[in-house]
Formats: structure tokens, C-alpha cells, sequence
């Protein structure tokens, strides 16, 4: 990529129109999955009726406008909602601990909500004006914010260290996996059953307030995100360079996790602890479009959103008549597609 | 015009003092001040106390006005620092970093005149060709270039620069620091940098510090501080110093002095 006749000004601005391409390219692919997504289930809807439906819901059929909008759609939807949340989080935690396998998983969020999770089925609590199957998601979310509560303020304790933070989040990894360990030894054997099953985590609980939940999360959040690219993306040149250039990268930190509790306490508290995304999407982000967090945030909860929908739509396409959790193909869908950019990247090397 | 002046910077790590009442000469417009001394001197951390980054005790002014009087961003205005460390060996291009510094710190200039100002730096440091490689291709040479290109592009009136040239041949080495010779002939300021090699700043300092366990050992013109009793106490190590044609001290290694050898 050597200059000739070319000013850096005018590659540079090629390279970005590139990239700004496979992003454009990313959220059509969104779409297209979204259809896909819409389309797969046992009702034998046919891909038009779908479109017809979505465009103009009173041409369908009331039980299939039914089916579409009050079942399908919003399950497509926390897809799209807690995928583009877990990769936000995912990228924001990897630049800002400068470490590639941080995630919100990381930092013990997740299994803080799966501790919380657990506790509501073991315990099953009475809340006053709560119902009862709004408890559980609430437990989960009240822990998972916990535990972003417990990391901001070792964040703050430690002067923004990061690997005290990042010893700190696997510590508290291990306490609730413990303590989820103990709830499970003393639970009933279909208790147990329950708490596994949303452990593995499942987009089919999911409705409109949830939806709605989850997606003011992410549309909150991410104007911050976006705020902070241009310094987020010299942190990649390293924490030295941005602090000799009067940069306060502890309060930096401190805000970006703030971001990233919300996001990833909001994503797992009604799916379950839908791990890798946050870990892998960013990854496939990055070795698509680089390191400027310009294309790479958006990039990257476009990847998230991409990876939940494929899953989604494998979860109910790959055995006719039976949804398989769709925690379990996160990791079947995205580790081939990583490992095949991966091995791309090594040959062009 | 710029004056810069530093006197009576104290620091700590936790309760380990590792600058004692360090005073620098005044320095003003196209000064070049060395700051020298084994590892573990104070040489980093004074560098540290000067840009701002860690607390101290002492005053530093830039034309008579300190950090406090003057704010973070116009403090930071004025003066820029390269670390040590070269940027992180990521996939981040070298454009990327000095577009996103650039954006960062809220140049307020056109994408266009931006791509100029830092095509123009990276020719003057030879890095055009690898303007967008990602970091991690680089050599840690090019990497440190491309810090001191970070610095650069800040056009501060006092440069900071931790041993600018430790990752560097020979070739590189002369070529930066005639390049920072050149650029404060260009438009004045003044630069500090601490580095390792005595020859190189016998040649390009006006004035050199002697720094040993947070103290300050010599201070003055190259010849006054670079003579073999002071390389003894503080580097321990056995020296000749001659001089070049222009008068400049050549410093000639002979051995290291022993334990029990008296410094």
C-alpha cells in the first residue's frame, strides 16, 4: 500500500469507504437475517407472507398476524437487541482493558445475573405489585447491576489498574459460580432443570416490553459509545500515549464500564447468560474493518445483532418442530466464521 | 519566545522518594536539555512530573505561568510528551492513531489539511511507506517513530521525549534529532529529553543534567558534565573523555569500576 501519485489523504479516504461498505454490508445482512428469522418456525408461513405482513399487517390471516407479531417478531427482535448489546459491550471492554479476551462475561456480569436468576427459581420470592414471572428477570438484573456496582468501584479504588479489574471481574466469576453451585445443591431436581436451562440461554421468553427494554438500553448507550471513538481508538496505541496526552484514562474507564454493565446486565437478564458474542463478535468486527472504533463500534454490535439472528434462525431451522436453546449455537455459528477470517487474515499475511 | 523552568520537583512512589528538590536550568527558545543518569535515576518519572502526569511538589512554568494557572487542555496545549513505550504493536494503522490523536484532542482543522500535516510528518520521519500498515507489522523502531510523530503532529512549544531514540540504529538515531534540531530552528520552543547515549547527547544538548538516585549529580554545558569523575560516581563505569573539532567531549568507555573501586 505504498504511496504512488496518490496523497495519504486520498488511501486513507479509501480505505474508510471500504469499510464504511462492509459495515453498510453488515446491516443489510442484518436485515436479510432478521426475514430469515421471521420466516423460520413450524407455522409454514411462506416467505411473501412474511413481507406482506410486515408492510401491511391486516392482509394476513389474524392467526398468522398473530404468530408473526406477537411471537416471532419480538423474538427476532431481543435477537437483534441483545446481540448489537453484547457487542457493543464486547468491543468497549476489549479497548478499554486493552486485553482481546476481556468481555462483560469478563467482569462477572453475567454470571451475577445467572446467580440472580438461580435464586429466583430456587427461593421463588413474593415481590408486592410484581408478577410472578417478572421476578426472575428482575432478580437477574438487580444482580447483574450489582456486580457492575462492585466493578465501578474497584475501578475507582484501584485508580482505573486494569488488570484489577480484570483479576477482580474472574473473582467474582468464580464467587457467583459458586454460590450458583451451592443454590443448585440444595435445589430440587426440577429446580435444577430451570436454572440450567436459562443458564443456556433461550430468546423465547422474550416479548415486547422486553424488547423494548433492551432496545432503549442500547439506543441510550450508544450515542456515548460513539462520543468517545476517537479516543477509544487512540487508546489502541496504548494507555502511555494517551495519558501523556492529558488524557484521564481511569475516568475514562470508569464511564465505559458504567456503559458496559448496563448493556450486558440489560442483554442477559431476560435471555440467559448468552456467552462468546461479546467476546467473539468484536473479534469478527475487527478483522473486518480494523481498529477505528469510528467503524469497529458500530461494526461490532452490527456483528453481535448478525451472529444472535443466525443462531436464532438455526435454533428453529435445523430440527423441524423443535427449538433448540439457542445459547448453544452462538458458539456452533460464530467459532467457524471467526476461525475462517481468522485463516484468511493469516494467508494475506 | 518560550521559557520553561522547573524547580524543586519533589515526587513519590507510595512513600519511596525518588526525586529529591530536582532543579533544571532555565531553558529558553531553541534549547535542547539532556537529562542523563543509569536506570532507576528518576529520569522517567521526572518526565512524568514535567508533562503533568504524576503529582509533584516544586513549581513548573511555561512562560512564567504554571499548570494549575494555566488548565489541563492549555497546559497540554503547549507541551507534548513521548512516552517511553512505542504505541501498541495492534492492527491500528499509524494514520489511524494520528488522525484519531488529532480528532481526540480537537484539532480544528479540515480532513484534508490533517492528511497533509501528517503525510508531511511521516515523510520527514520515513514513514511514509508504512503510513497504513497496521502497528503490529512494524519494527519497534518504526513504532517509536511513530510516537515521536504523535508528539510532533501536537506542534507543542516544549517537547518532552523519554529516550526518543532507544529502539533505534545509528542511522535513525542522528536522523531524529537533527530533525528535532531543525524543527526548533523552524519555530523555537524548547525540548528536554532523557536519554541513554552520552554521545549522542554531547552532540545535540546545550545543557545536560546528571541525574543519580533522584538527586541531581552535575548540571551545565556538556563538557562541564560529562567528565570522567562524574561517569564514575554515577554510572560507574571507567571513562576518557577527548573532544571533537568543535570542542564537543567524546566519551570512550573503558571498563566498568568494581564494587569495592572507589567512584
Amino acid at each position: 500500500m505504498s504511496a504512488i501519485g496518490n496523497t495519504l489523504y486520498q488511501q486513507f479516504g479509501a480505505i474508510r469507504r471500504w469499510r464504511l461498505l462492509m459495515v453498510s454490508a453488515m446491516a443489510v445482512g442484518v436485515l436479510v437475517m432478521l426475514c430469515l428469522d421471521l420466516w423460520a418456525g413450524p407455522a409454514g408461513l411462506a416467505f411473501s407472507d412474511i413481507v406482506t405482513g410486515l408492510i401491511d399487517p391486516q392482509q394476513l390471516e389474524l392467526r398468522h398476524r398473530i404468530i408473526l407479531w406477537d411471537v416471532r417478531l419480538p423474538d427476532a427482535l431481543i435477537a437483534l437487541a441483545v446481540g448489537a448489546a453484547l457487542g457493543l459491550a464486547g468491543v468497549e471492554t476489549q479497548t478499554i482493558l486493552d486485553n482481546p479476551l476481556a468481555s462483560p462475561f469478563t467482569l462477572g456480569v453475567s454470571s451475577a445475573a445467572v446467580l440472580g436468576a438461580s435464586l429466583a427459581i430456587v427461593v421463588v420470592p413474593v415481590v408486592p405489585f410484581f408478577a410472578e414471572a417478572a421476578v426472575l428477570p428482575m432478580m437477574a438484573l438487580l444482580f447483574a447491576l450489582g456486580s457492575g456496582v462492585l466493578i465501578l468501584m474497584i475501578v475507582r479504588w484501584s485508580n482505573g489498574a486494569r488488570e484489577t479489574v480484570v483479576l477482580f471481574g474472574i473473582a467474582l466469576v468464580f464467587l457467583c459460580n459458586a454460590l450458583t453451585a451451592g443454590l443448585q445443591y440444595i435445589a430440587s431436581a426440577e429446580a435444577v432443570q430451570q436454572i440450567v436451562f436459562w443458564t443456556i440461554g433461550n430468546l423465547t421468553r422474550a416479548g415486547w416490553p422486553e424488547v423494548a427494554m433492551v432496545g432503549a438500553c442500547f439506543v441510550c448507550v450508544l450515542p456515548f459509545s460513539l462520543r468517545h471513538v476517537w479516543v477509544m481508538t487512540l487508546l489502541r496505541g496504548g494507555e502511555a500515549h494517551a495519558r501523556s496526552m492529558g488524557i484521564n484514562v481511569a475516568r475514562l474507564r470508569l464511564w465505559v464500564i458504567l456503559r458496559v454493565s448496563l448493556l450486558a446486565a440489560f442483554a442477559v437478564c431476560f435471555v440467559g447468560a448468552i456467552g462468546f458474542i461479546g467476546l467473539v463478535g468484536p473479534h469478527i468486527a475487527r478483522l473486518m474493518l480494523g481498529e477505528d472504533h469510528r467503524m469497529l463500534v458500530p461494526g461490532s454490535a452490527l456483528c453481535g445483532a448478525l451472529i444472535l439472528s443466525c443462531a436464532s434462525f438455526l435454533s428453529k431451522a435445523l430440527i423441524p418442530g423443535v427449538i433448540i436453546p439457542v445459547g448453544i449455537l452462538t458458539a456452533v455459528v460464530g467459532v467457524p466464521v471467526f476461525l475462517g477470517l481468522l485463516s484468511g487474515r493469516r494467508r494475506m499475511a | 519566545m518560550t521559557r520553561f523552568t522547573a524547580r524543586g520537583i519533589s515526587a513519590f512512589y507510595g512513600r519511596k522518594h525518588v526525586l529529591d528538590r530536582v532543579d533544571l536550568p532555565n531553558l529558553t527558545d531553541n534549547q535542547v536539555l539532556g537529562l542523563l543518569g543509569p536506570n532507576a535515576s528518576g529520569k522517567s518519572t521526572l518526565m512524568r512530573c514535567l508533562s503533568g502526569e504524576k503529582a509533584t511538589e516544586g513549581k513548573i512554568t511555561i512562560d512564567g505561568t504554571s499548570r494549575s494557572e494555566m488548565g489541563h487542555d492549555g497546559w497540554h496545549h503547549r507541551l507534548a510528551s513521548m512516552p517511553q513505550t512505542p504505541p501498541n504493536p495492534s492492527a491500528l494503522l499509524p494514520t489511524e492513531l494520528m488522525w484519531s490523536t488529532a480528532r481526540a484532542l480537537g484539532f480544528d482543522i479540515s480532513d484534508q489539511e490533517l492528511g497533509c500535516q501528517i503525510e508531511d510528518i511521516f515523510k520527514r520521519l520515513g514513514l511514509a511507506e508504512v503510513a497504513l500498515s497496521p502497528l503490529h507489522t512494524l519494527s519497534g523502531g518504526k513504532r517509536q517513530l511513530v510516537g515521536l510523530a504523535l508528539a510532533l503532529m501536537r506542534d507543542p512549544d516544549v517537547l518532552l521525549l523519554d529516550e526518543p531514540t532507544s529502539a533505534l540504529d545509528l542511522h535513525w538515531r542522528m536522523v531524529v534529532l537533527d530533525l528535532v534540531r531543525e524543527r526548533l530552528a523552524e519555530r523555537g520552543g524548547v525540548v528536554i529529553a532523557a536519554l541513554h547515549d552520552l554521545d549522542l547527547a554531547a552532540r545535540y544538548c546545550d545543557r545536560i543534567v546528571l541525574l543519580h538516585r533522584g538527586k541531581i549529580i552535575a548540571s551545565g554545558t556538556p563538557s562541564e558534565v560529562l567528565t570522567p569523575a562524574n561517569l564514575a560516581r554515577v554510572y560507574r563505569v571507567e571513562t576518557r573523555v577527548t573532544s571533537d573539532e568543535d570542542g564537543r567531549p567524546i566519551v570512550h568507555v573503558i571498563r566498568p569500576l568494581r564494587d569495592f573501586e572507589p567512584a
